[in-house]
């Protein structure tokens, strides 16, 4: 590599793109045969009869599920949009709760004293229950609706929003507060106009993180509680020894779990961006 | 003036989180005598841990399912992180294993380690070794992305002194690359511990014999919620001292990752 670098002068540029061209589609293709072995070597391990069918069904398997899923409603009783659609609904509450709440919380906590004083024992004391635990006492208190799956991804996705925006908020240059204090702005102007946007990127991947966790955390609580949802066709799928509607629910899930992760980064983007363009 | 009012300042700030506390444990009493079925109150509380050591839950004292959940992260940890630290270095390393490794990685990282749960079980029914699987499966994921995203930030002109130096490929990346990836290891490494720790719950609360998470669900069908808020308790410290932990060995292990 070092090699190739030091041979480029001038007229090999064009070579040089070239060559670099060539090497990316290379690595493209490479990625491309990884994925096709994957579930190459995973079909031919059930078709060969070295995986037991009844554990492992293949992935054209799978595939039949997902797509049958979309129009019967056998045997969880719903049909994916459903599934999809109730799992959403429990997933973007909780979280869109976390964030509303947990952000100016945590910024709040990270500029003044005294709210630091006081929300941080409170918030030392709740944050290292892991979410899932909180699982039983809110089923307790509120039942298996949507009110006690909410809150339980609200635990989930409210720790990291906390964090992150308490930690960015402190990282505030000092010189820009000083600056802003020169020119003579309000405290509350200075928190306003200073402290929160340059806590913008921490805040942001701290959502990052609280989206992801609520996801996750989705599906544990429709496992243990729920009439729909994704969760709870695993859960179904487990029950009634159905691995093929067991590794539907896994595709379904990782898959809209990376679809959301890239919404947001597209939101990031365009709002990160945004503020710069603001301080130009 | 300004003097007197920072040490004004200073008093409220040690009093008010004792306030904090005080009101948190306040509230919990005022809730729980009005509720008394939905929520026991902190002496109830304390005299069911007391009673989990003299009557114990499934033959097991509470420091025996502390132990039981332990010893099934510390294995699955163990297990993961071999892998995992071997793997990210690969895959970070080598640009052609990353293209076919990588790839089939991003595919399954998704998935959230909650969810291989009832497959796993299927697999492997609910005895230790499924436990054990899960936490690897749950963690293992974030070991290589992070390894993997620490070897690839190592700067190119370190890797060129170790070329000019005379050193192969095995020195430049036992004596350059890999501390050099430390600080990102270790992060993977603190992360595969918390998550590992709220994975090995979620597992047991959907079936095992013993450990923290079979309490819970134990306290949840006998009713007994005094038992879960017993278990709940105990998860949050140990998740807490594994936490505290891990800082103090990050520090011995890469000192210069402090500023």
């Amino acid at each position: 590599m070092a090699g190739a670098d030091l041979k480029l002068l001038g007229t090999d540029y064009q070579i040089w793109k070239k060559k670099q061209r060539r090497e990316a589609g290379q690595y493209y293709l490479l990625c491309l045969v990884g994925i096709f072995c994957f579930f190459a070597i995973w079909q031919i391990a059930v078709t060969a009869g070295l995986a037991n069918e009844r554990l492992l069904p293949s992935p054209l398997q799978v595939f039949e599920t997902i797509i049958e899923k979309f129009y019967q409603k056998e045997p969880d009783g719903n049909t994916m949009l459903v599934n999809i659609c109730a799992s959403l609904q429990v997933a973007l509450s909780g979280f869109l709760l976390a964030v509303v709440i947990g952000i100016p919380l945590g910024l709040v906590m990270g500029w003044f004293r005294l709210a630091e004083a006081f929300f941080r024992p409170i918030f030392e004391l709740v944050r290292p229950v892991p979410p899932i635990a909180w699982i039983p006492l809110v089923v307790v208190w509120f039942g298996i609706g949507l009110q006690a799956k909410a809150l339980i991804i609200f635990f989930s996705a409210f720790v990291p929003c906390v964090i992150n925006s308490y930690t960015g908020i402190q990282l505030t240059n000092r010189t820009y507060i000083n600056v802003a204090r020169t020119f003579g702005a309000s405290e509350t102007e200075i928190f306003r106009k200073v402290g929160i946007p340059s806590s913008l990127p921490m805040v942001f991947a701290g959502v990052r993180v609280a989206l992801g966790n609520s996801w996750s955390t989705l599906v544990a609580a429709e496992m243990l509680a729920a009439t729909a949802g994704l969760g709870y066709m695993i859960q179904q799928g487990r029950t009634l020894a159905r691995p093929d509607l067991v590794i539907a629910g896994m595709v379904v899930i990782g898959a809209i779990g990376a679809v959301l992760s890239g919404i947001l980064s597209y939101i990031e983007k365009r709002l990160i961006k945004g503020q710069k363009n603001e301080s130009n | 003036m300004e003097k007197k009012k920072n040490s004004v300042m200073n008093i409220v700030c040690i009093i008010l989180p004792v306030i904090a506390v005080l009101c948190i444990a306040i509230g919990w009493i005022a809730f729980s005598t009005a509720n008394p079925r939905l929520m026991p109150g902190p002496v109830e509380v304390f005299q069911r841990f007391i009673r989990t050591f003299t009557n114990p839950v499934a033959r097991v004292i509470l420091p025996g399912h502390i132990w039981a959940s332990l010893r099934r992260v510390l294995i699955g940890l163990i297990f993961a992180w071999i892998i995992g630290i071997g793997l990210g270095v690969l895959v970070g390393w080598n640009k052609k294993v990353r293209a076919v490794l990588g790839s089939v990685l991003e595919l399954l990282r998704p998935i959230p380690p909650i969810a291989w749960i009832p497959l796993v079980i299927m697999w492997f029914g609910i005895g230790e070794f499924s436990k054990v699987f899960i936490v690897f499966i749950g963690t293992i994921f974030g070991l290589i992305v992070n390894t993997s995203a620490g070897i690839k930030l190592v700067d190119k002109i370190n890797i060129d002194v170790g070329k000019i130096f005379g050193g192969n490929q095995r020195q430049i990346l036992t004596e350059i690359v890999v501390p050099t990836a430390l600080p990102s290891i270790f992060a993977g490494i603190r992360t595969s511990v918390s998550s590992g720790w709220t994975t090995v719950v979620a597992a047991e609360m959907l079936g095992a014999k013993a450990g923290l998470g079979s309490l819970v669900t134990k306290g949840w069908q006998g009713n007994d919620m005094a038992l879960v808020l017993v278990a709940v308790i105990s998860i949050a410290a140990i998740g807490a001292l594994l936490s505290v932990l891990l800082s103090k060995l990050e520090k011995v292990v890469c000192p210069w990752n402090q500023i």
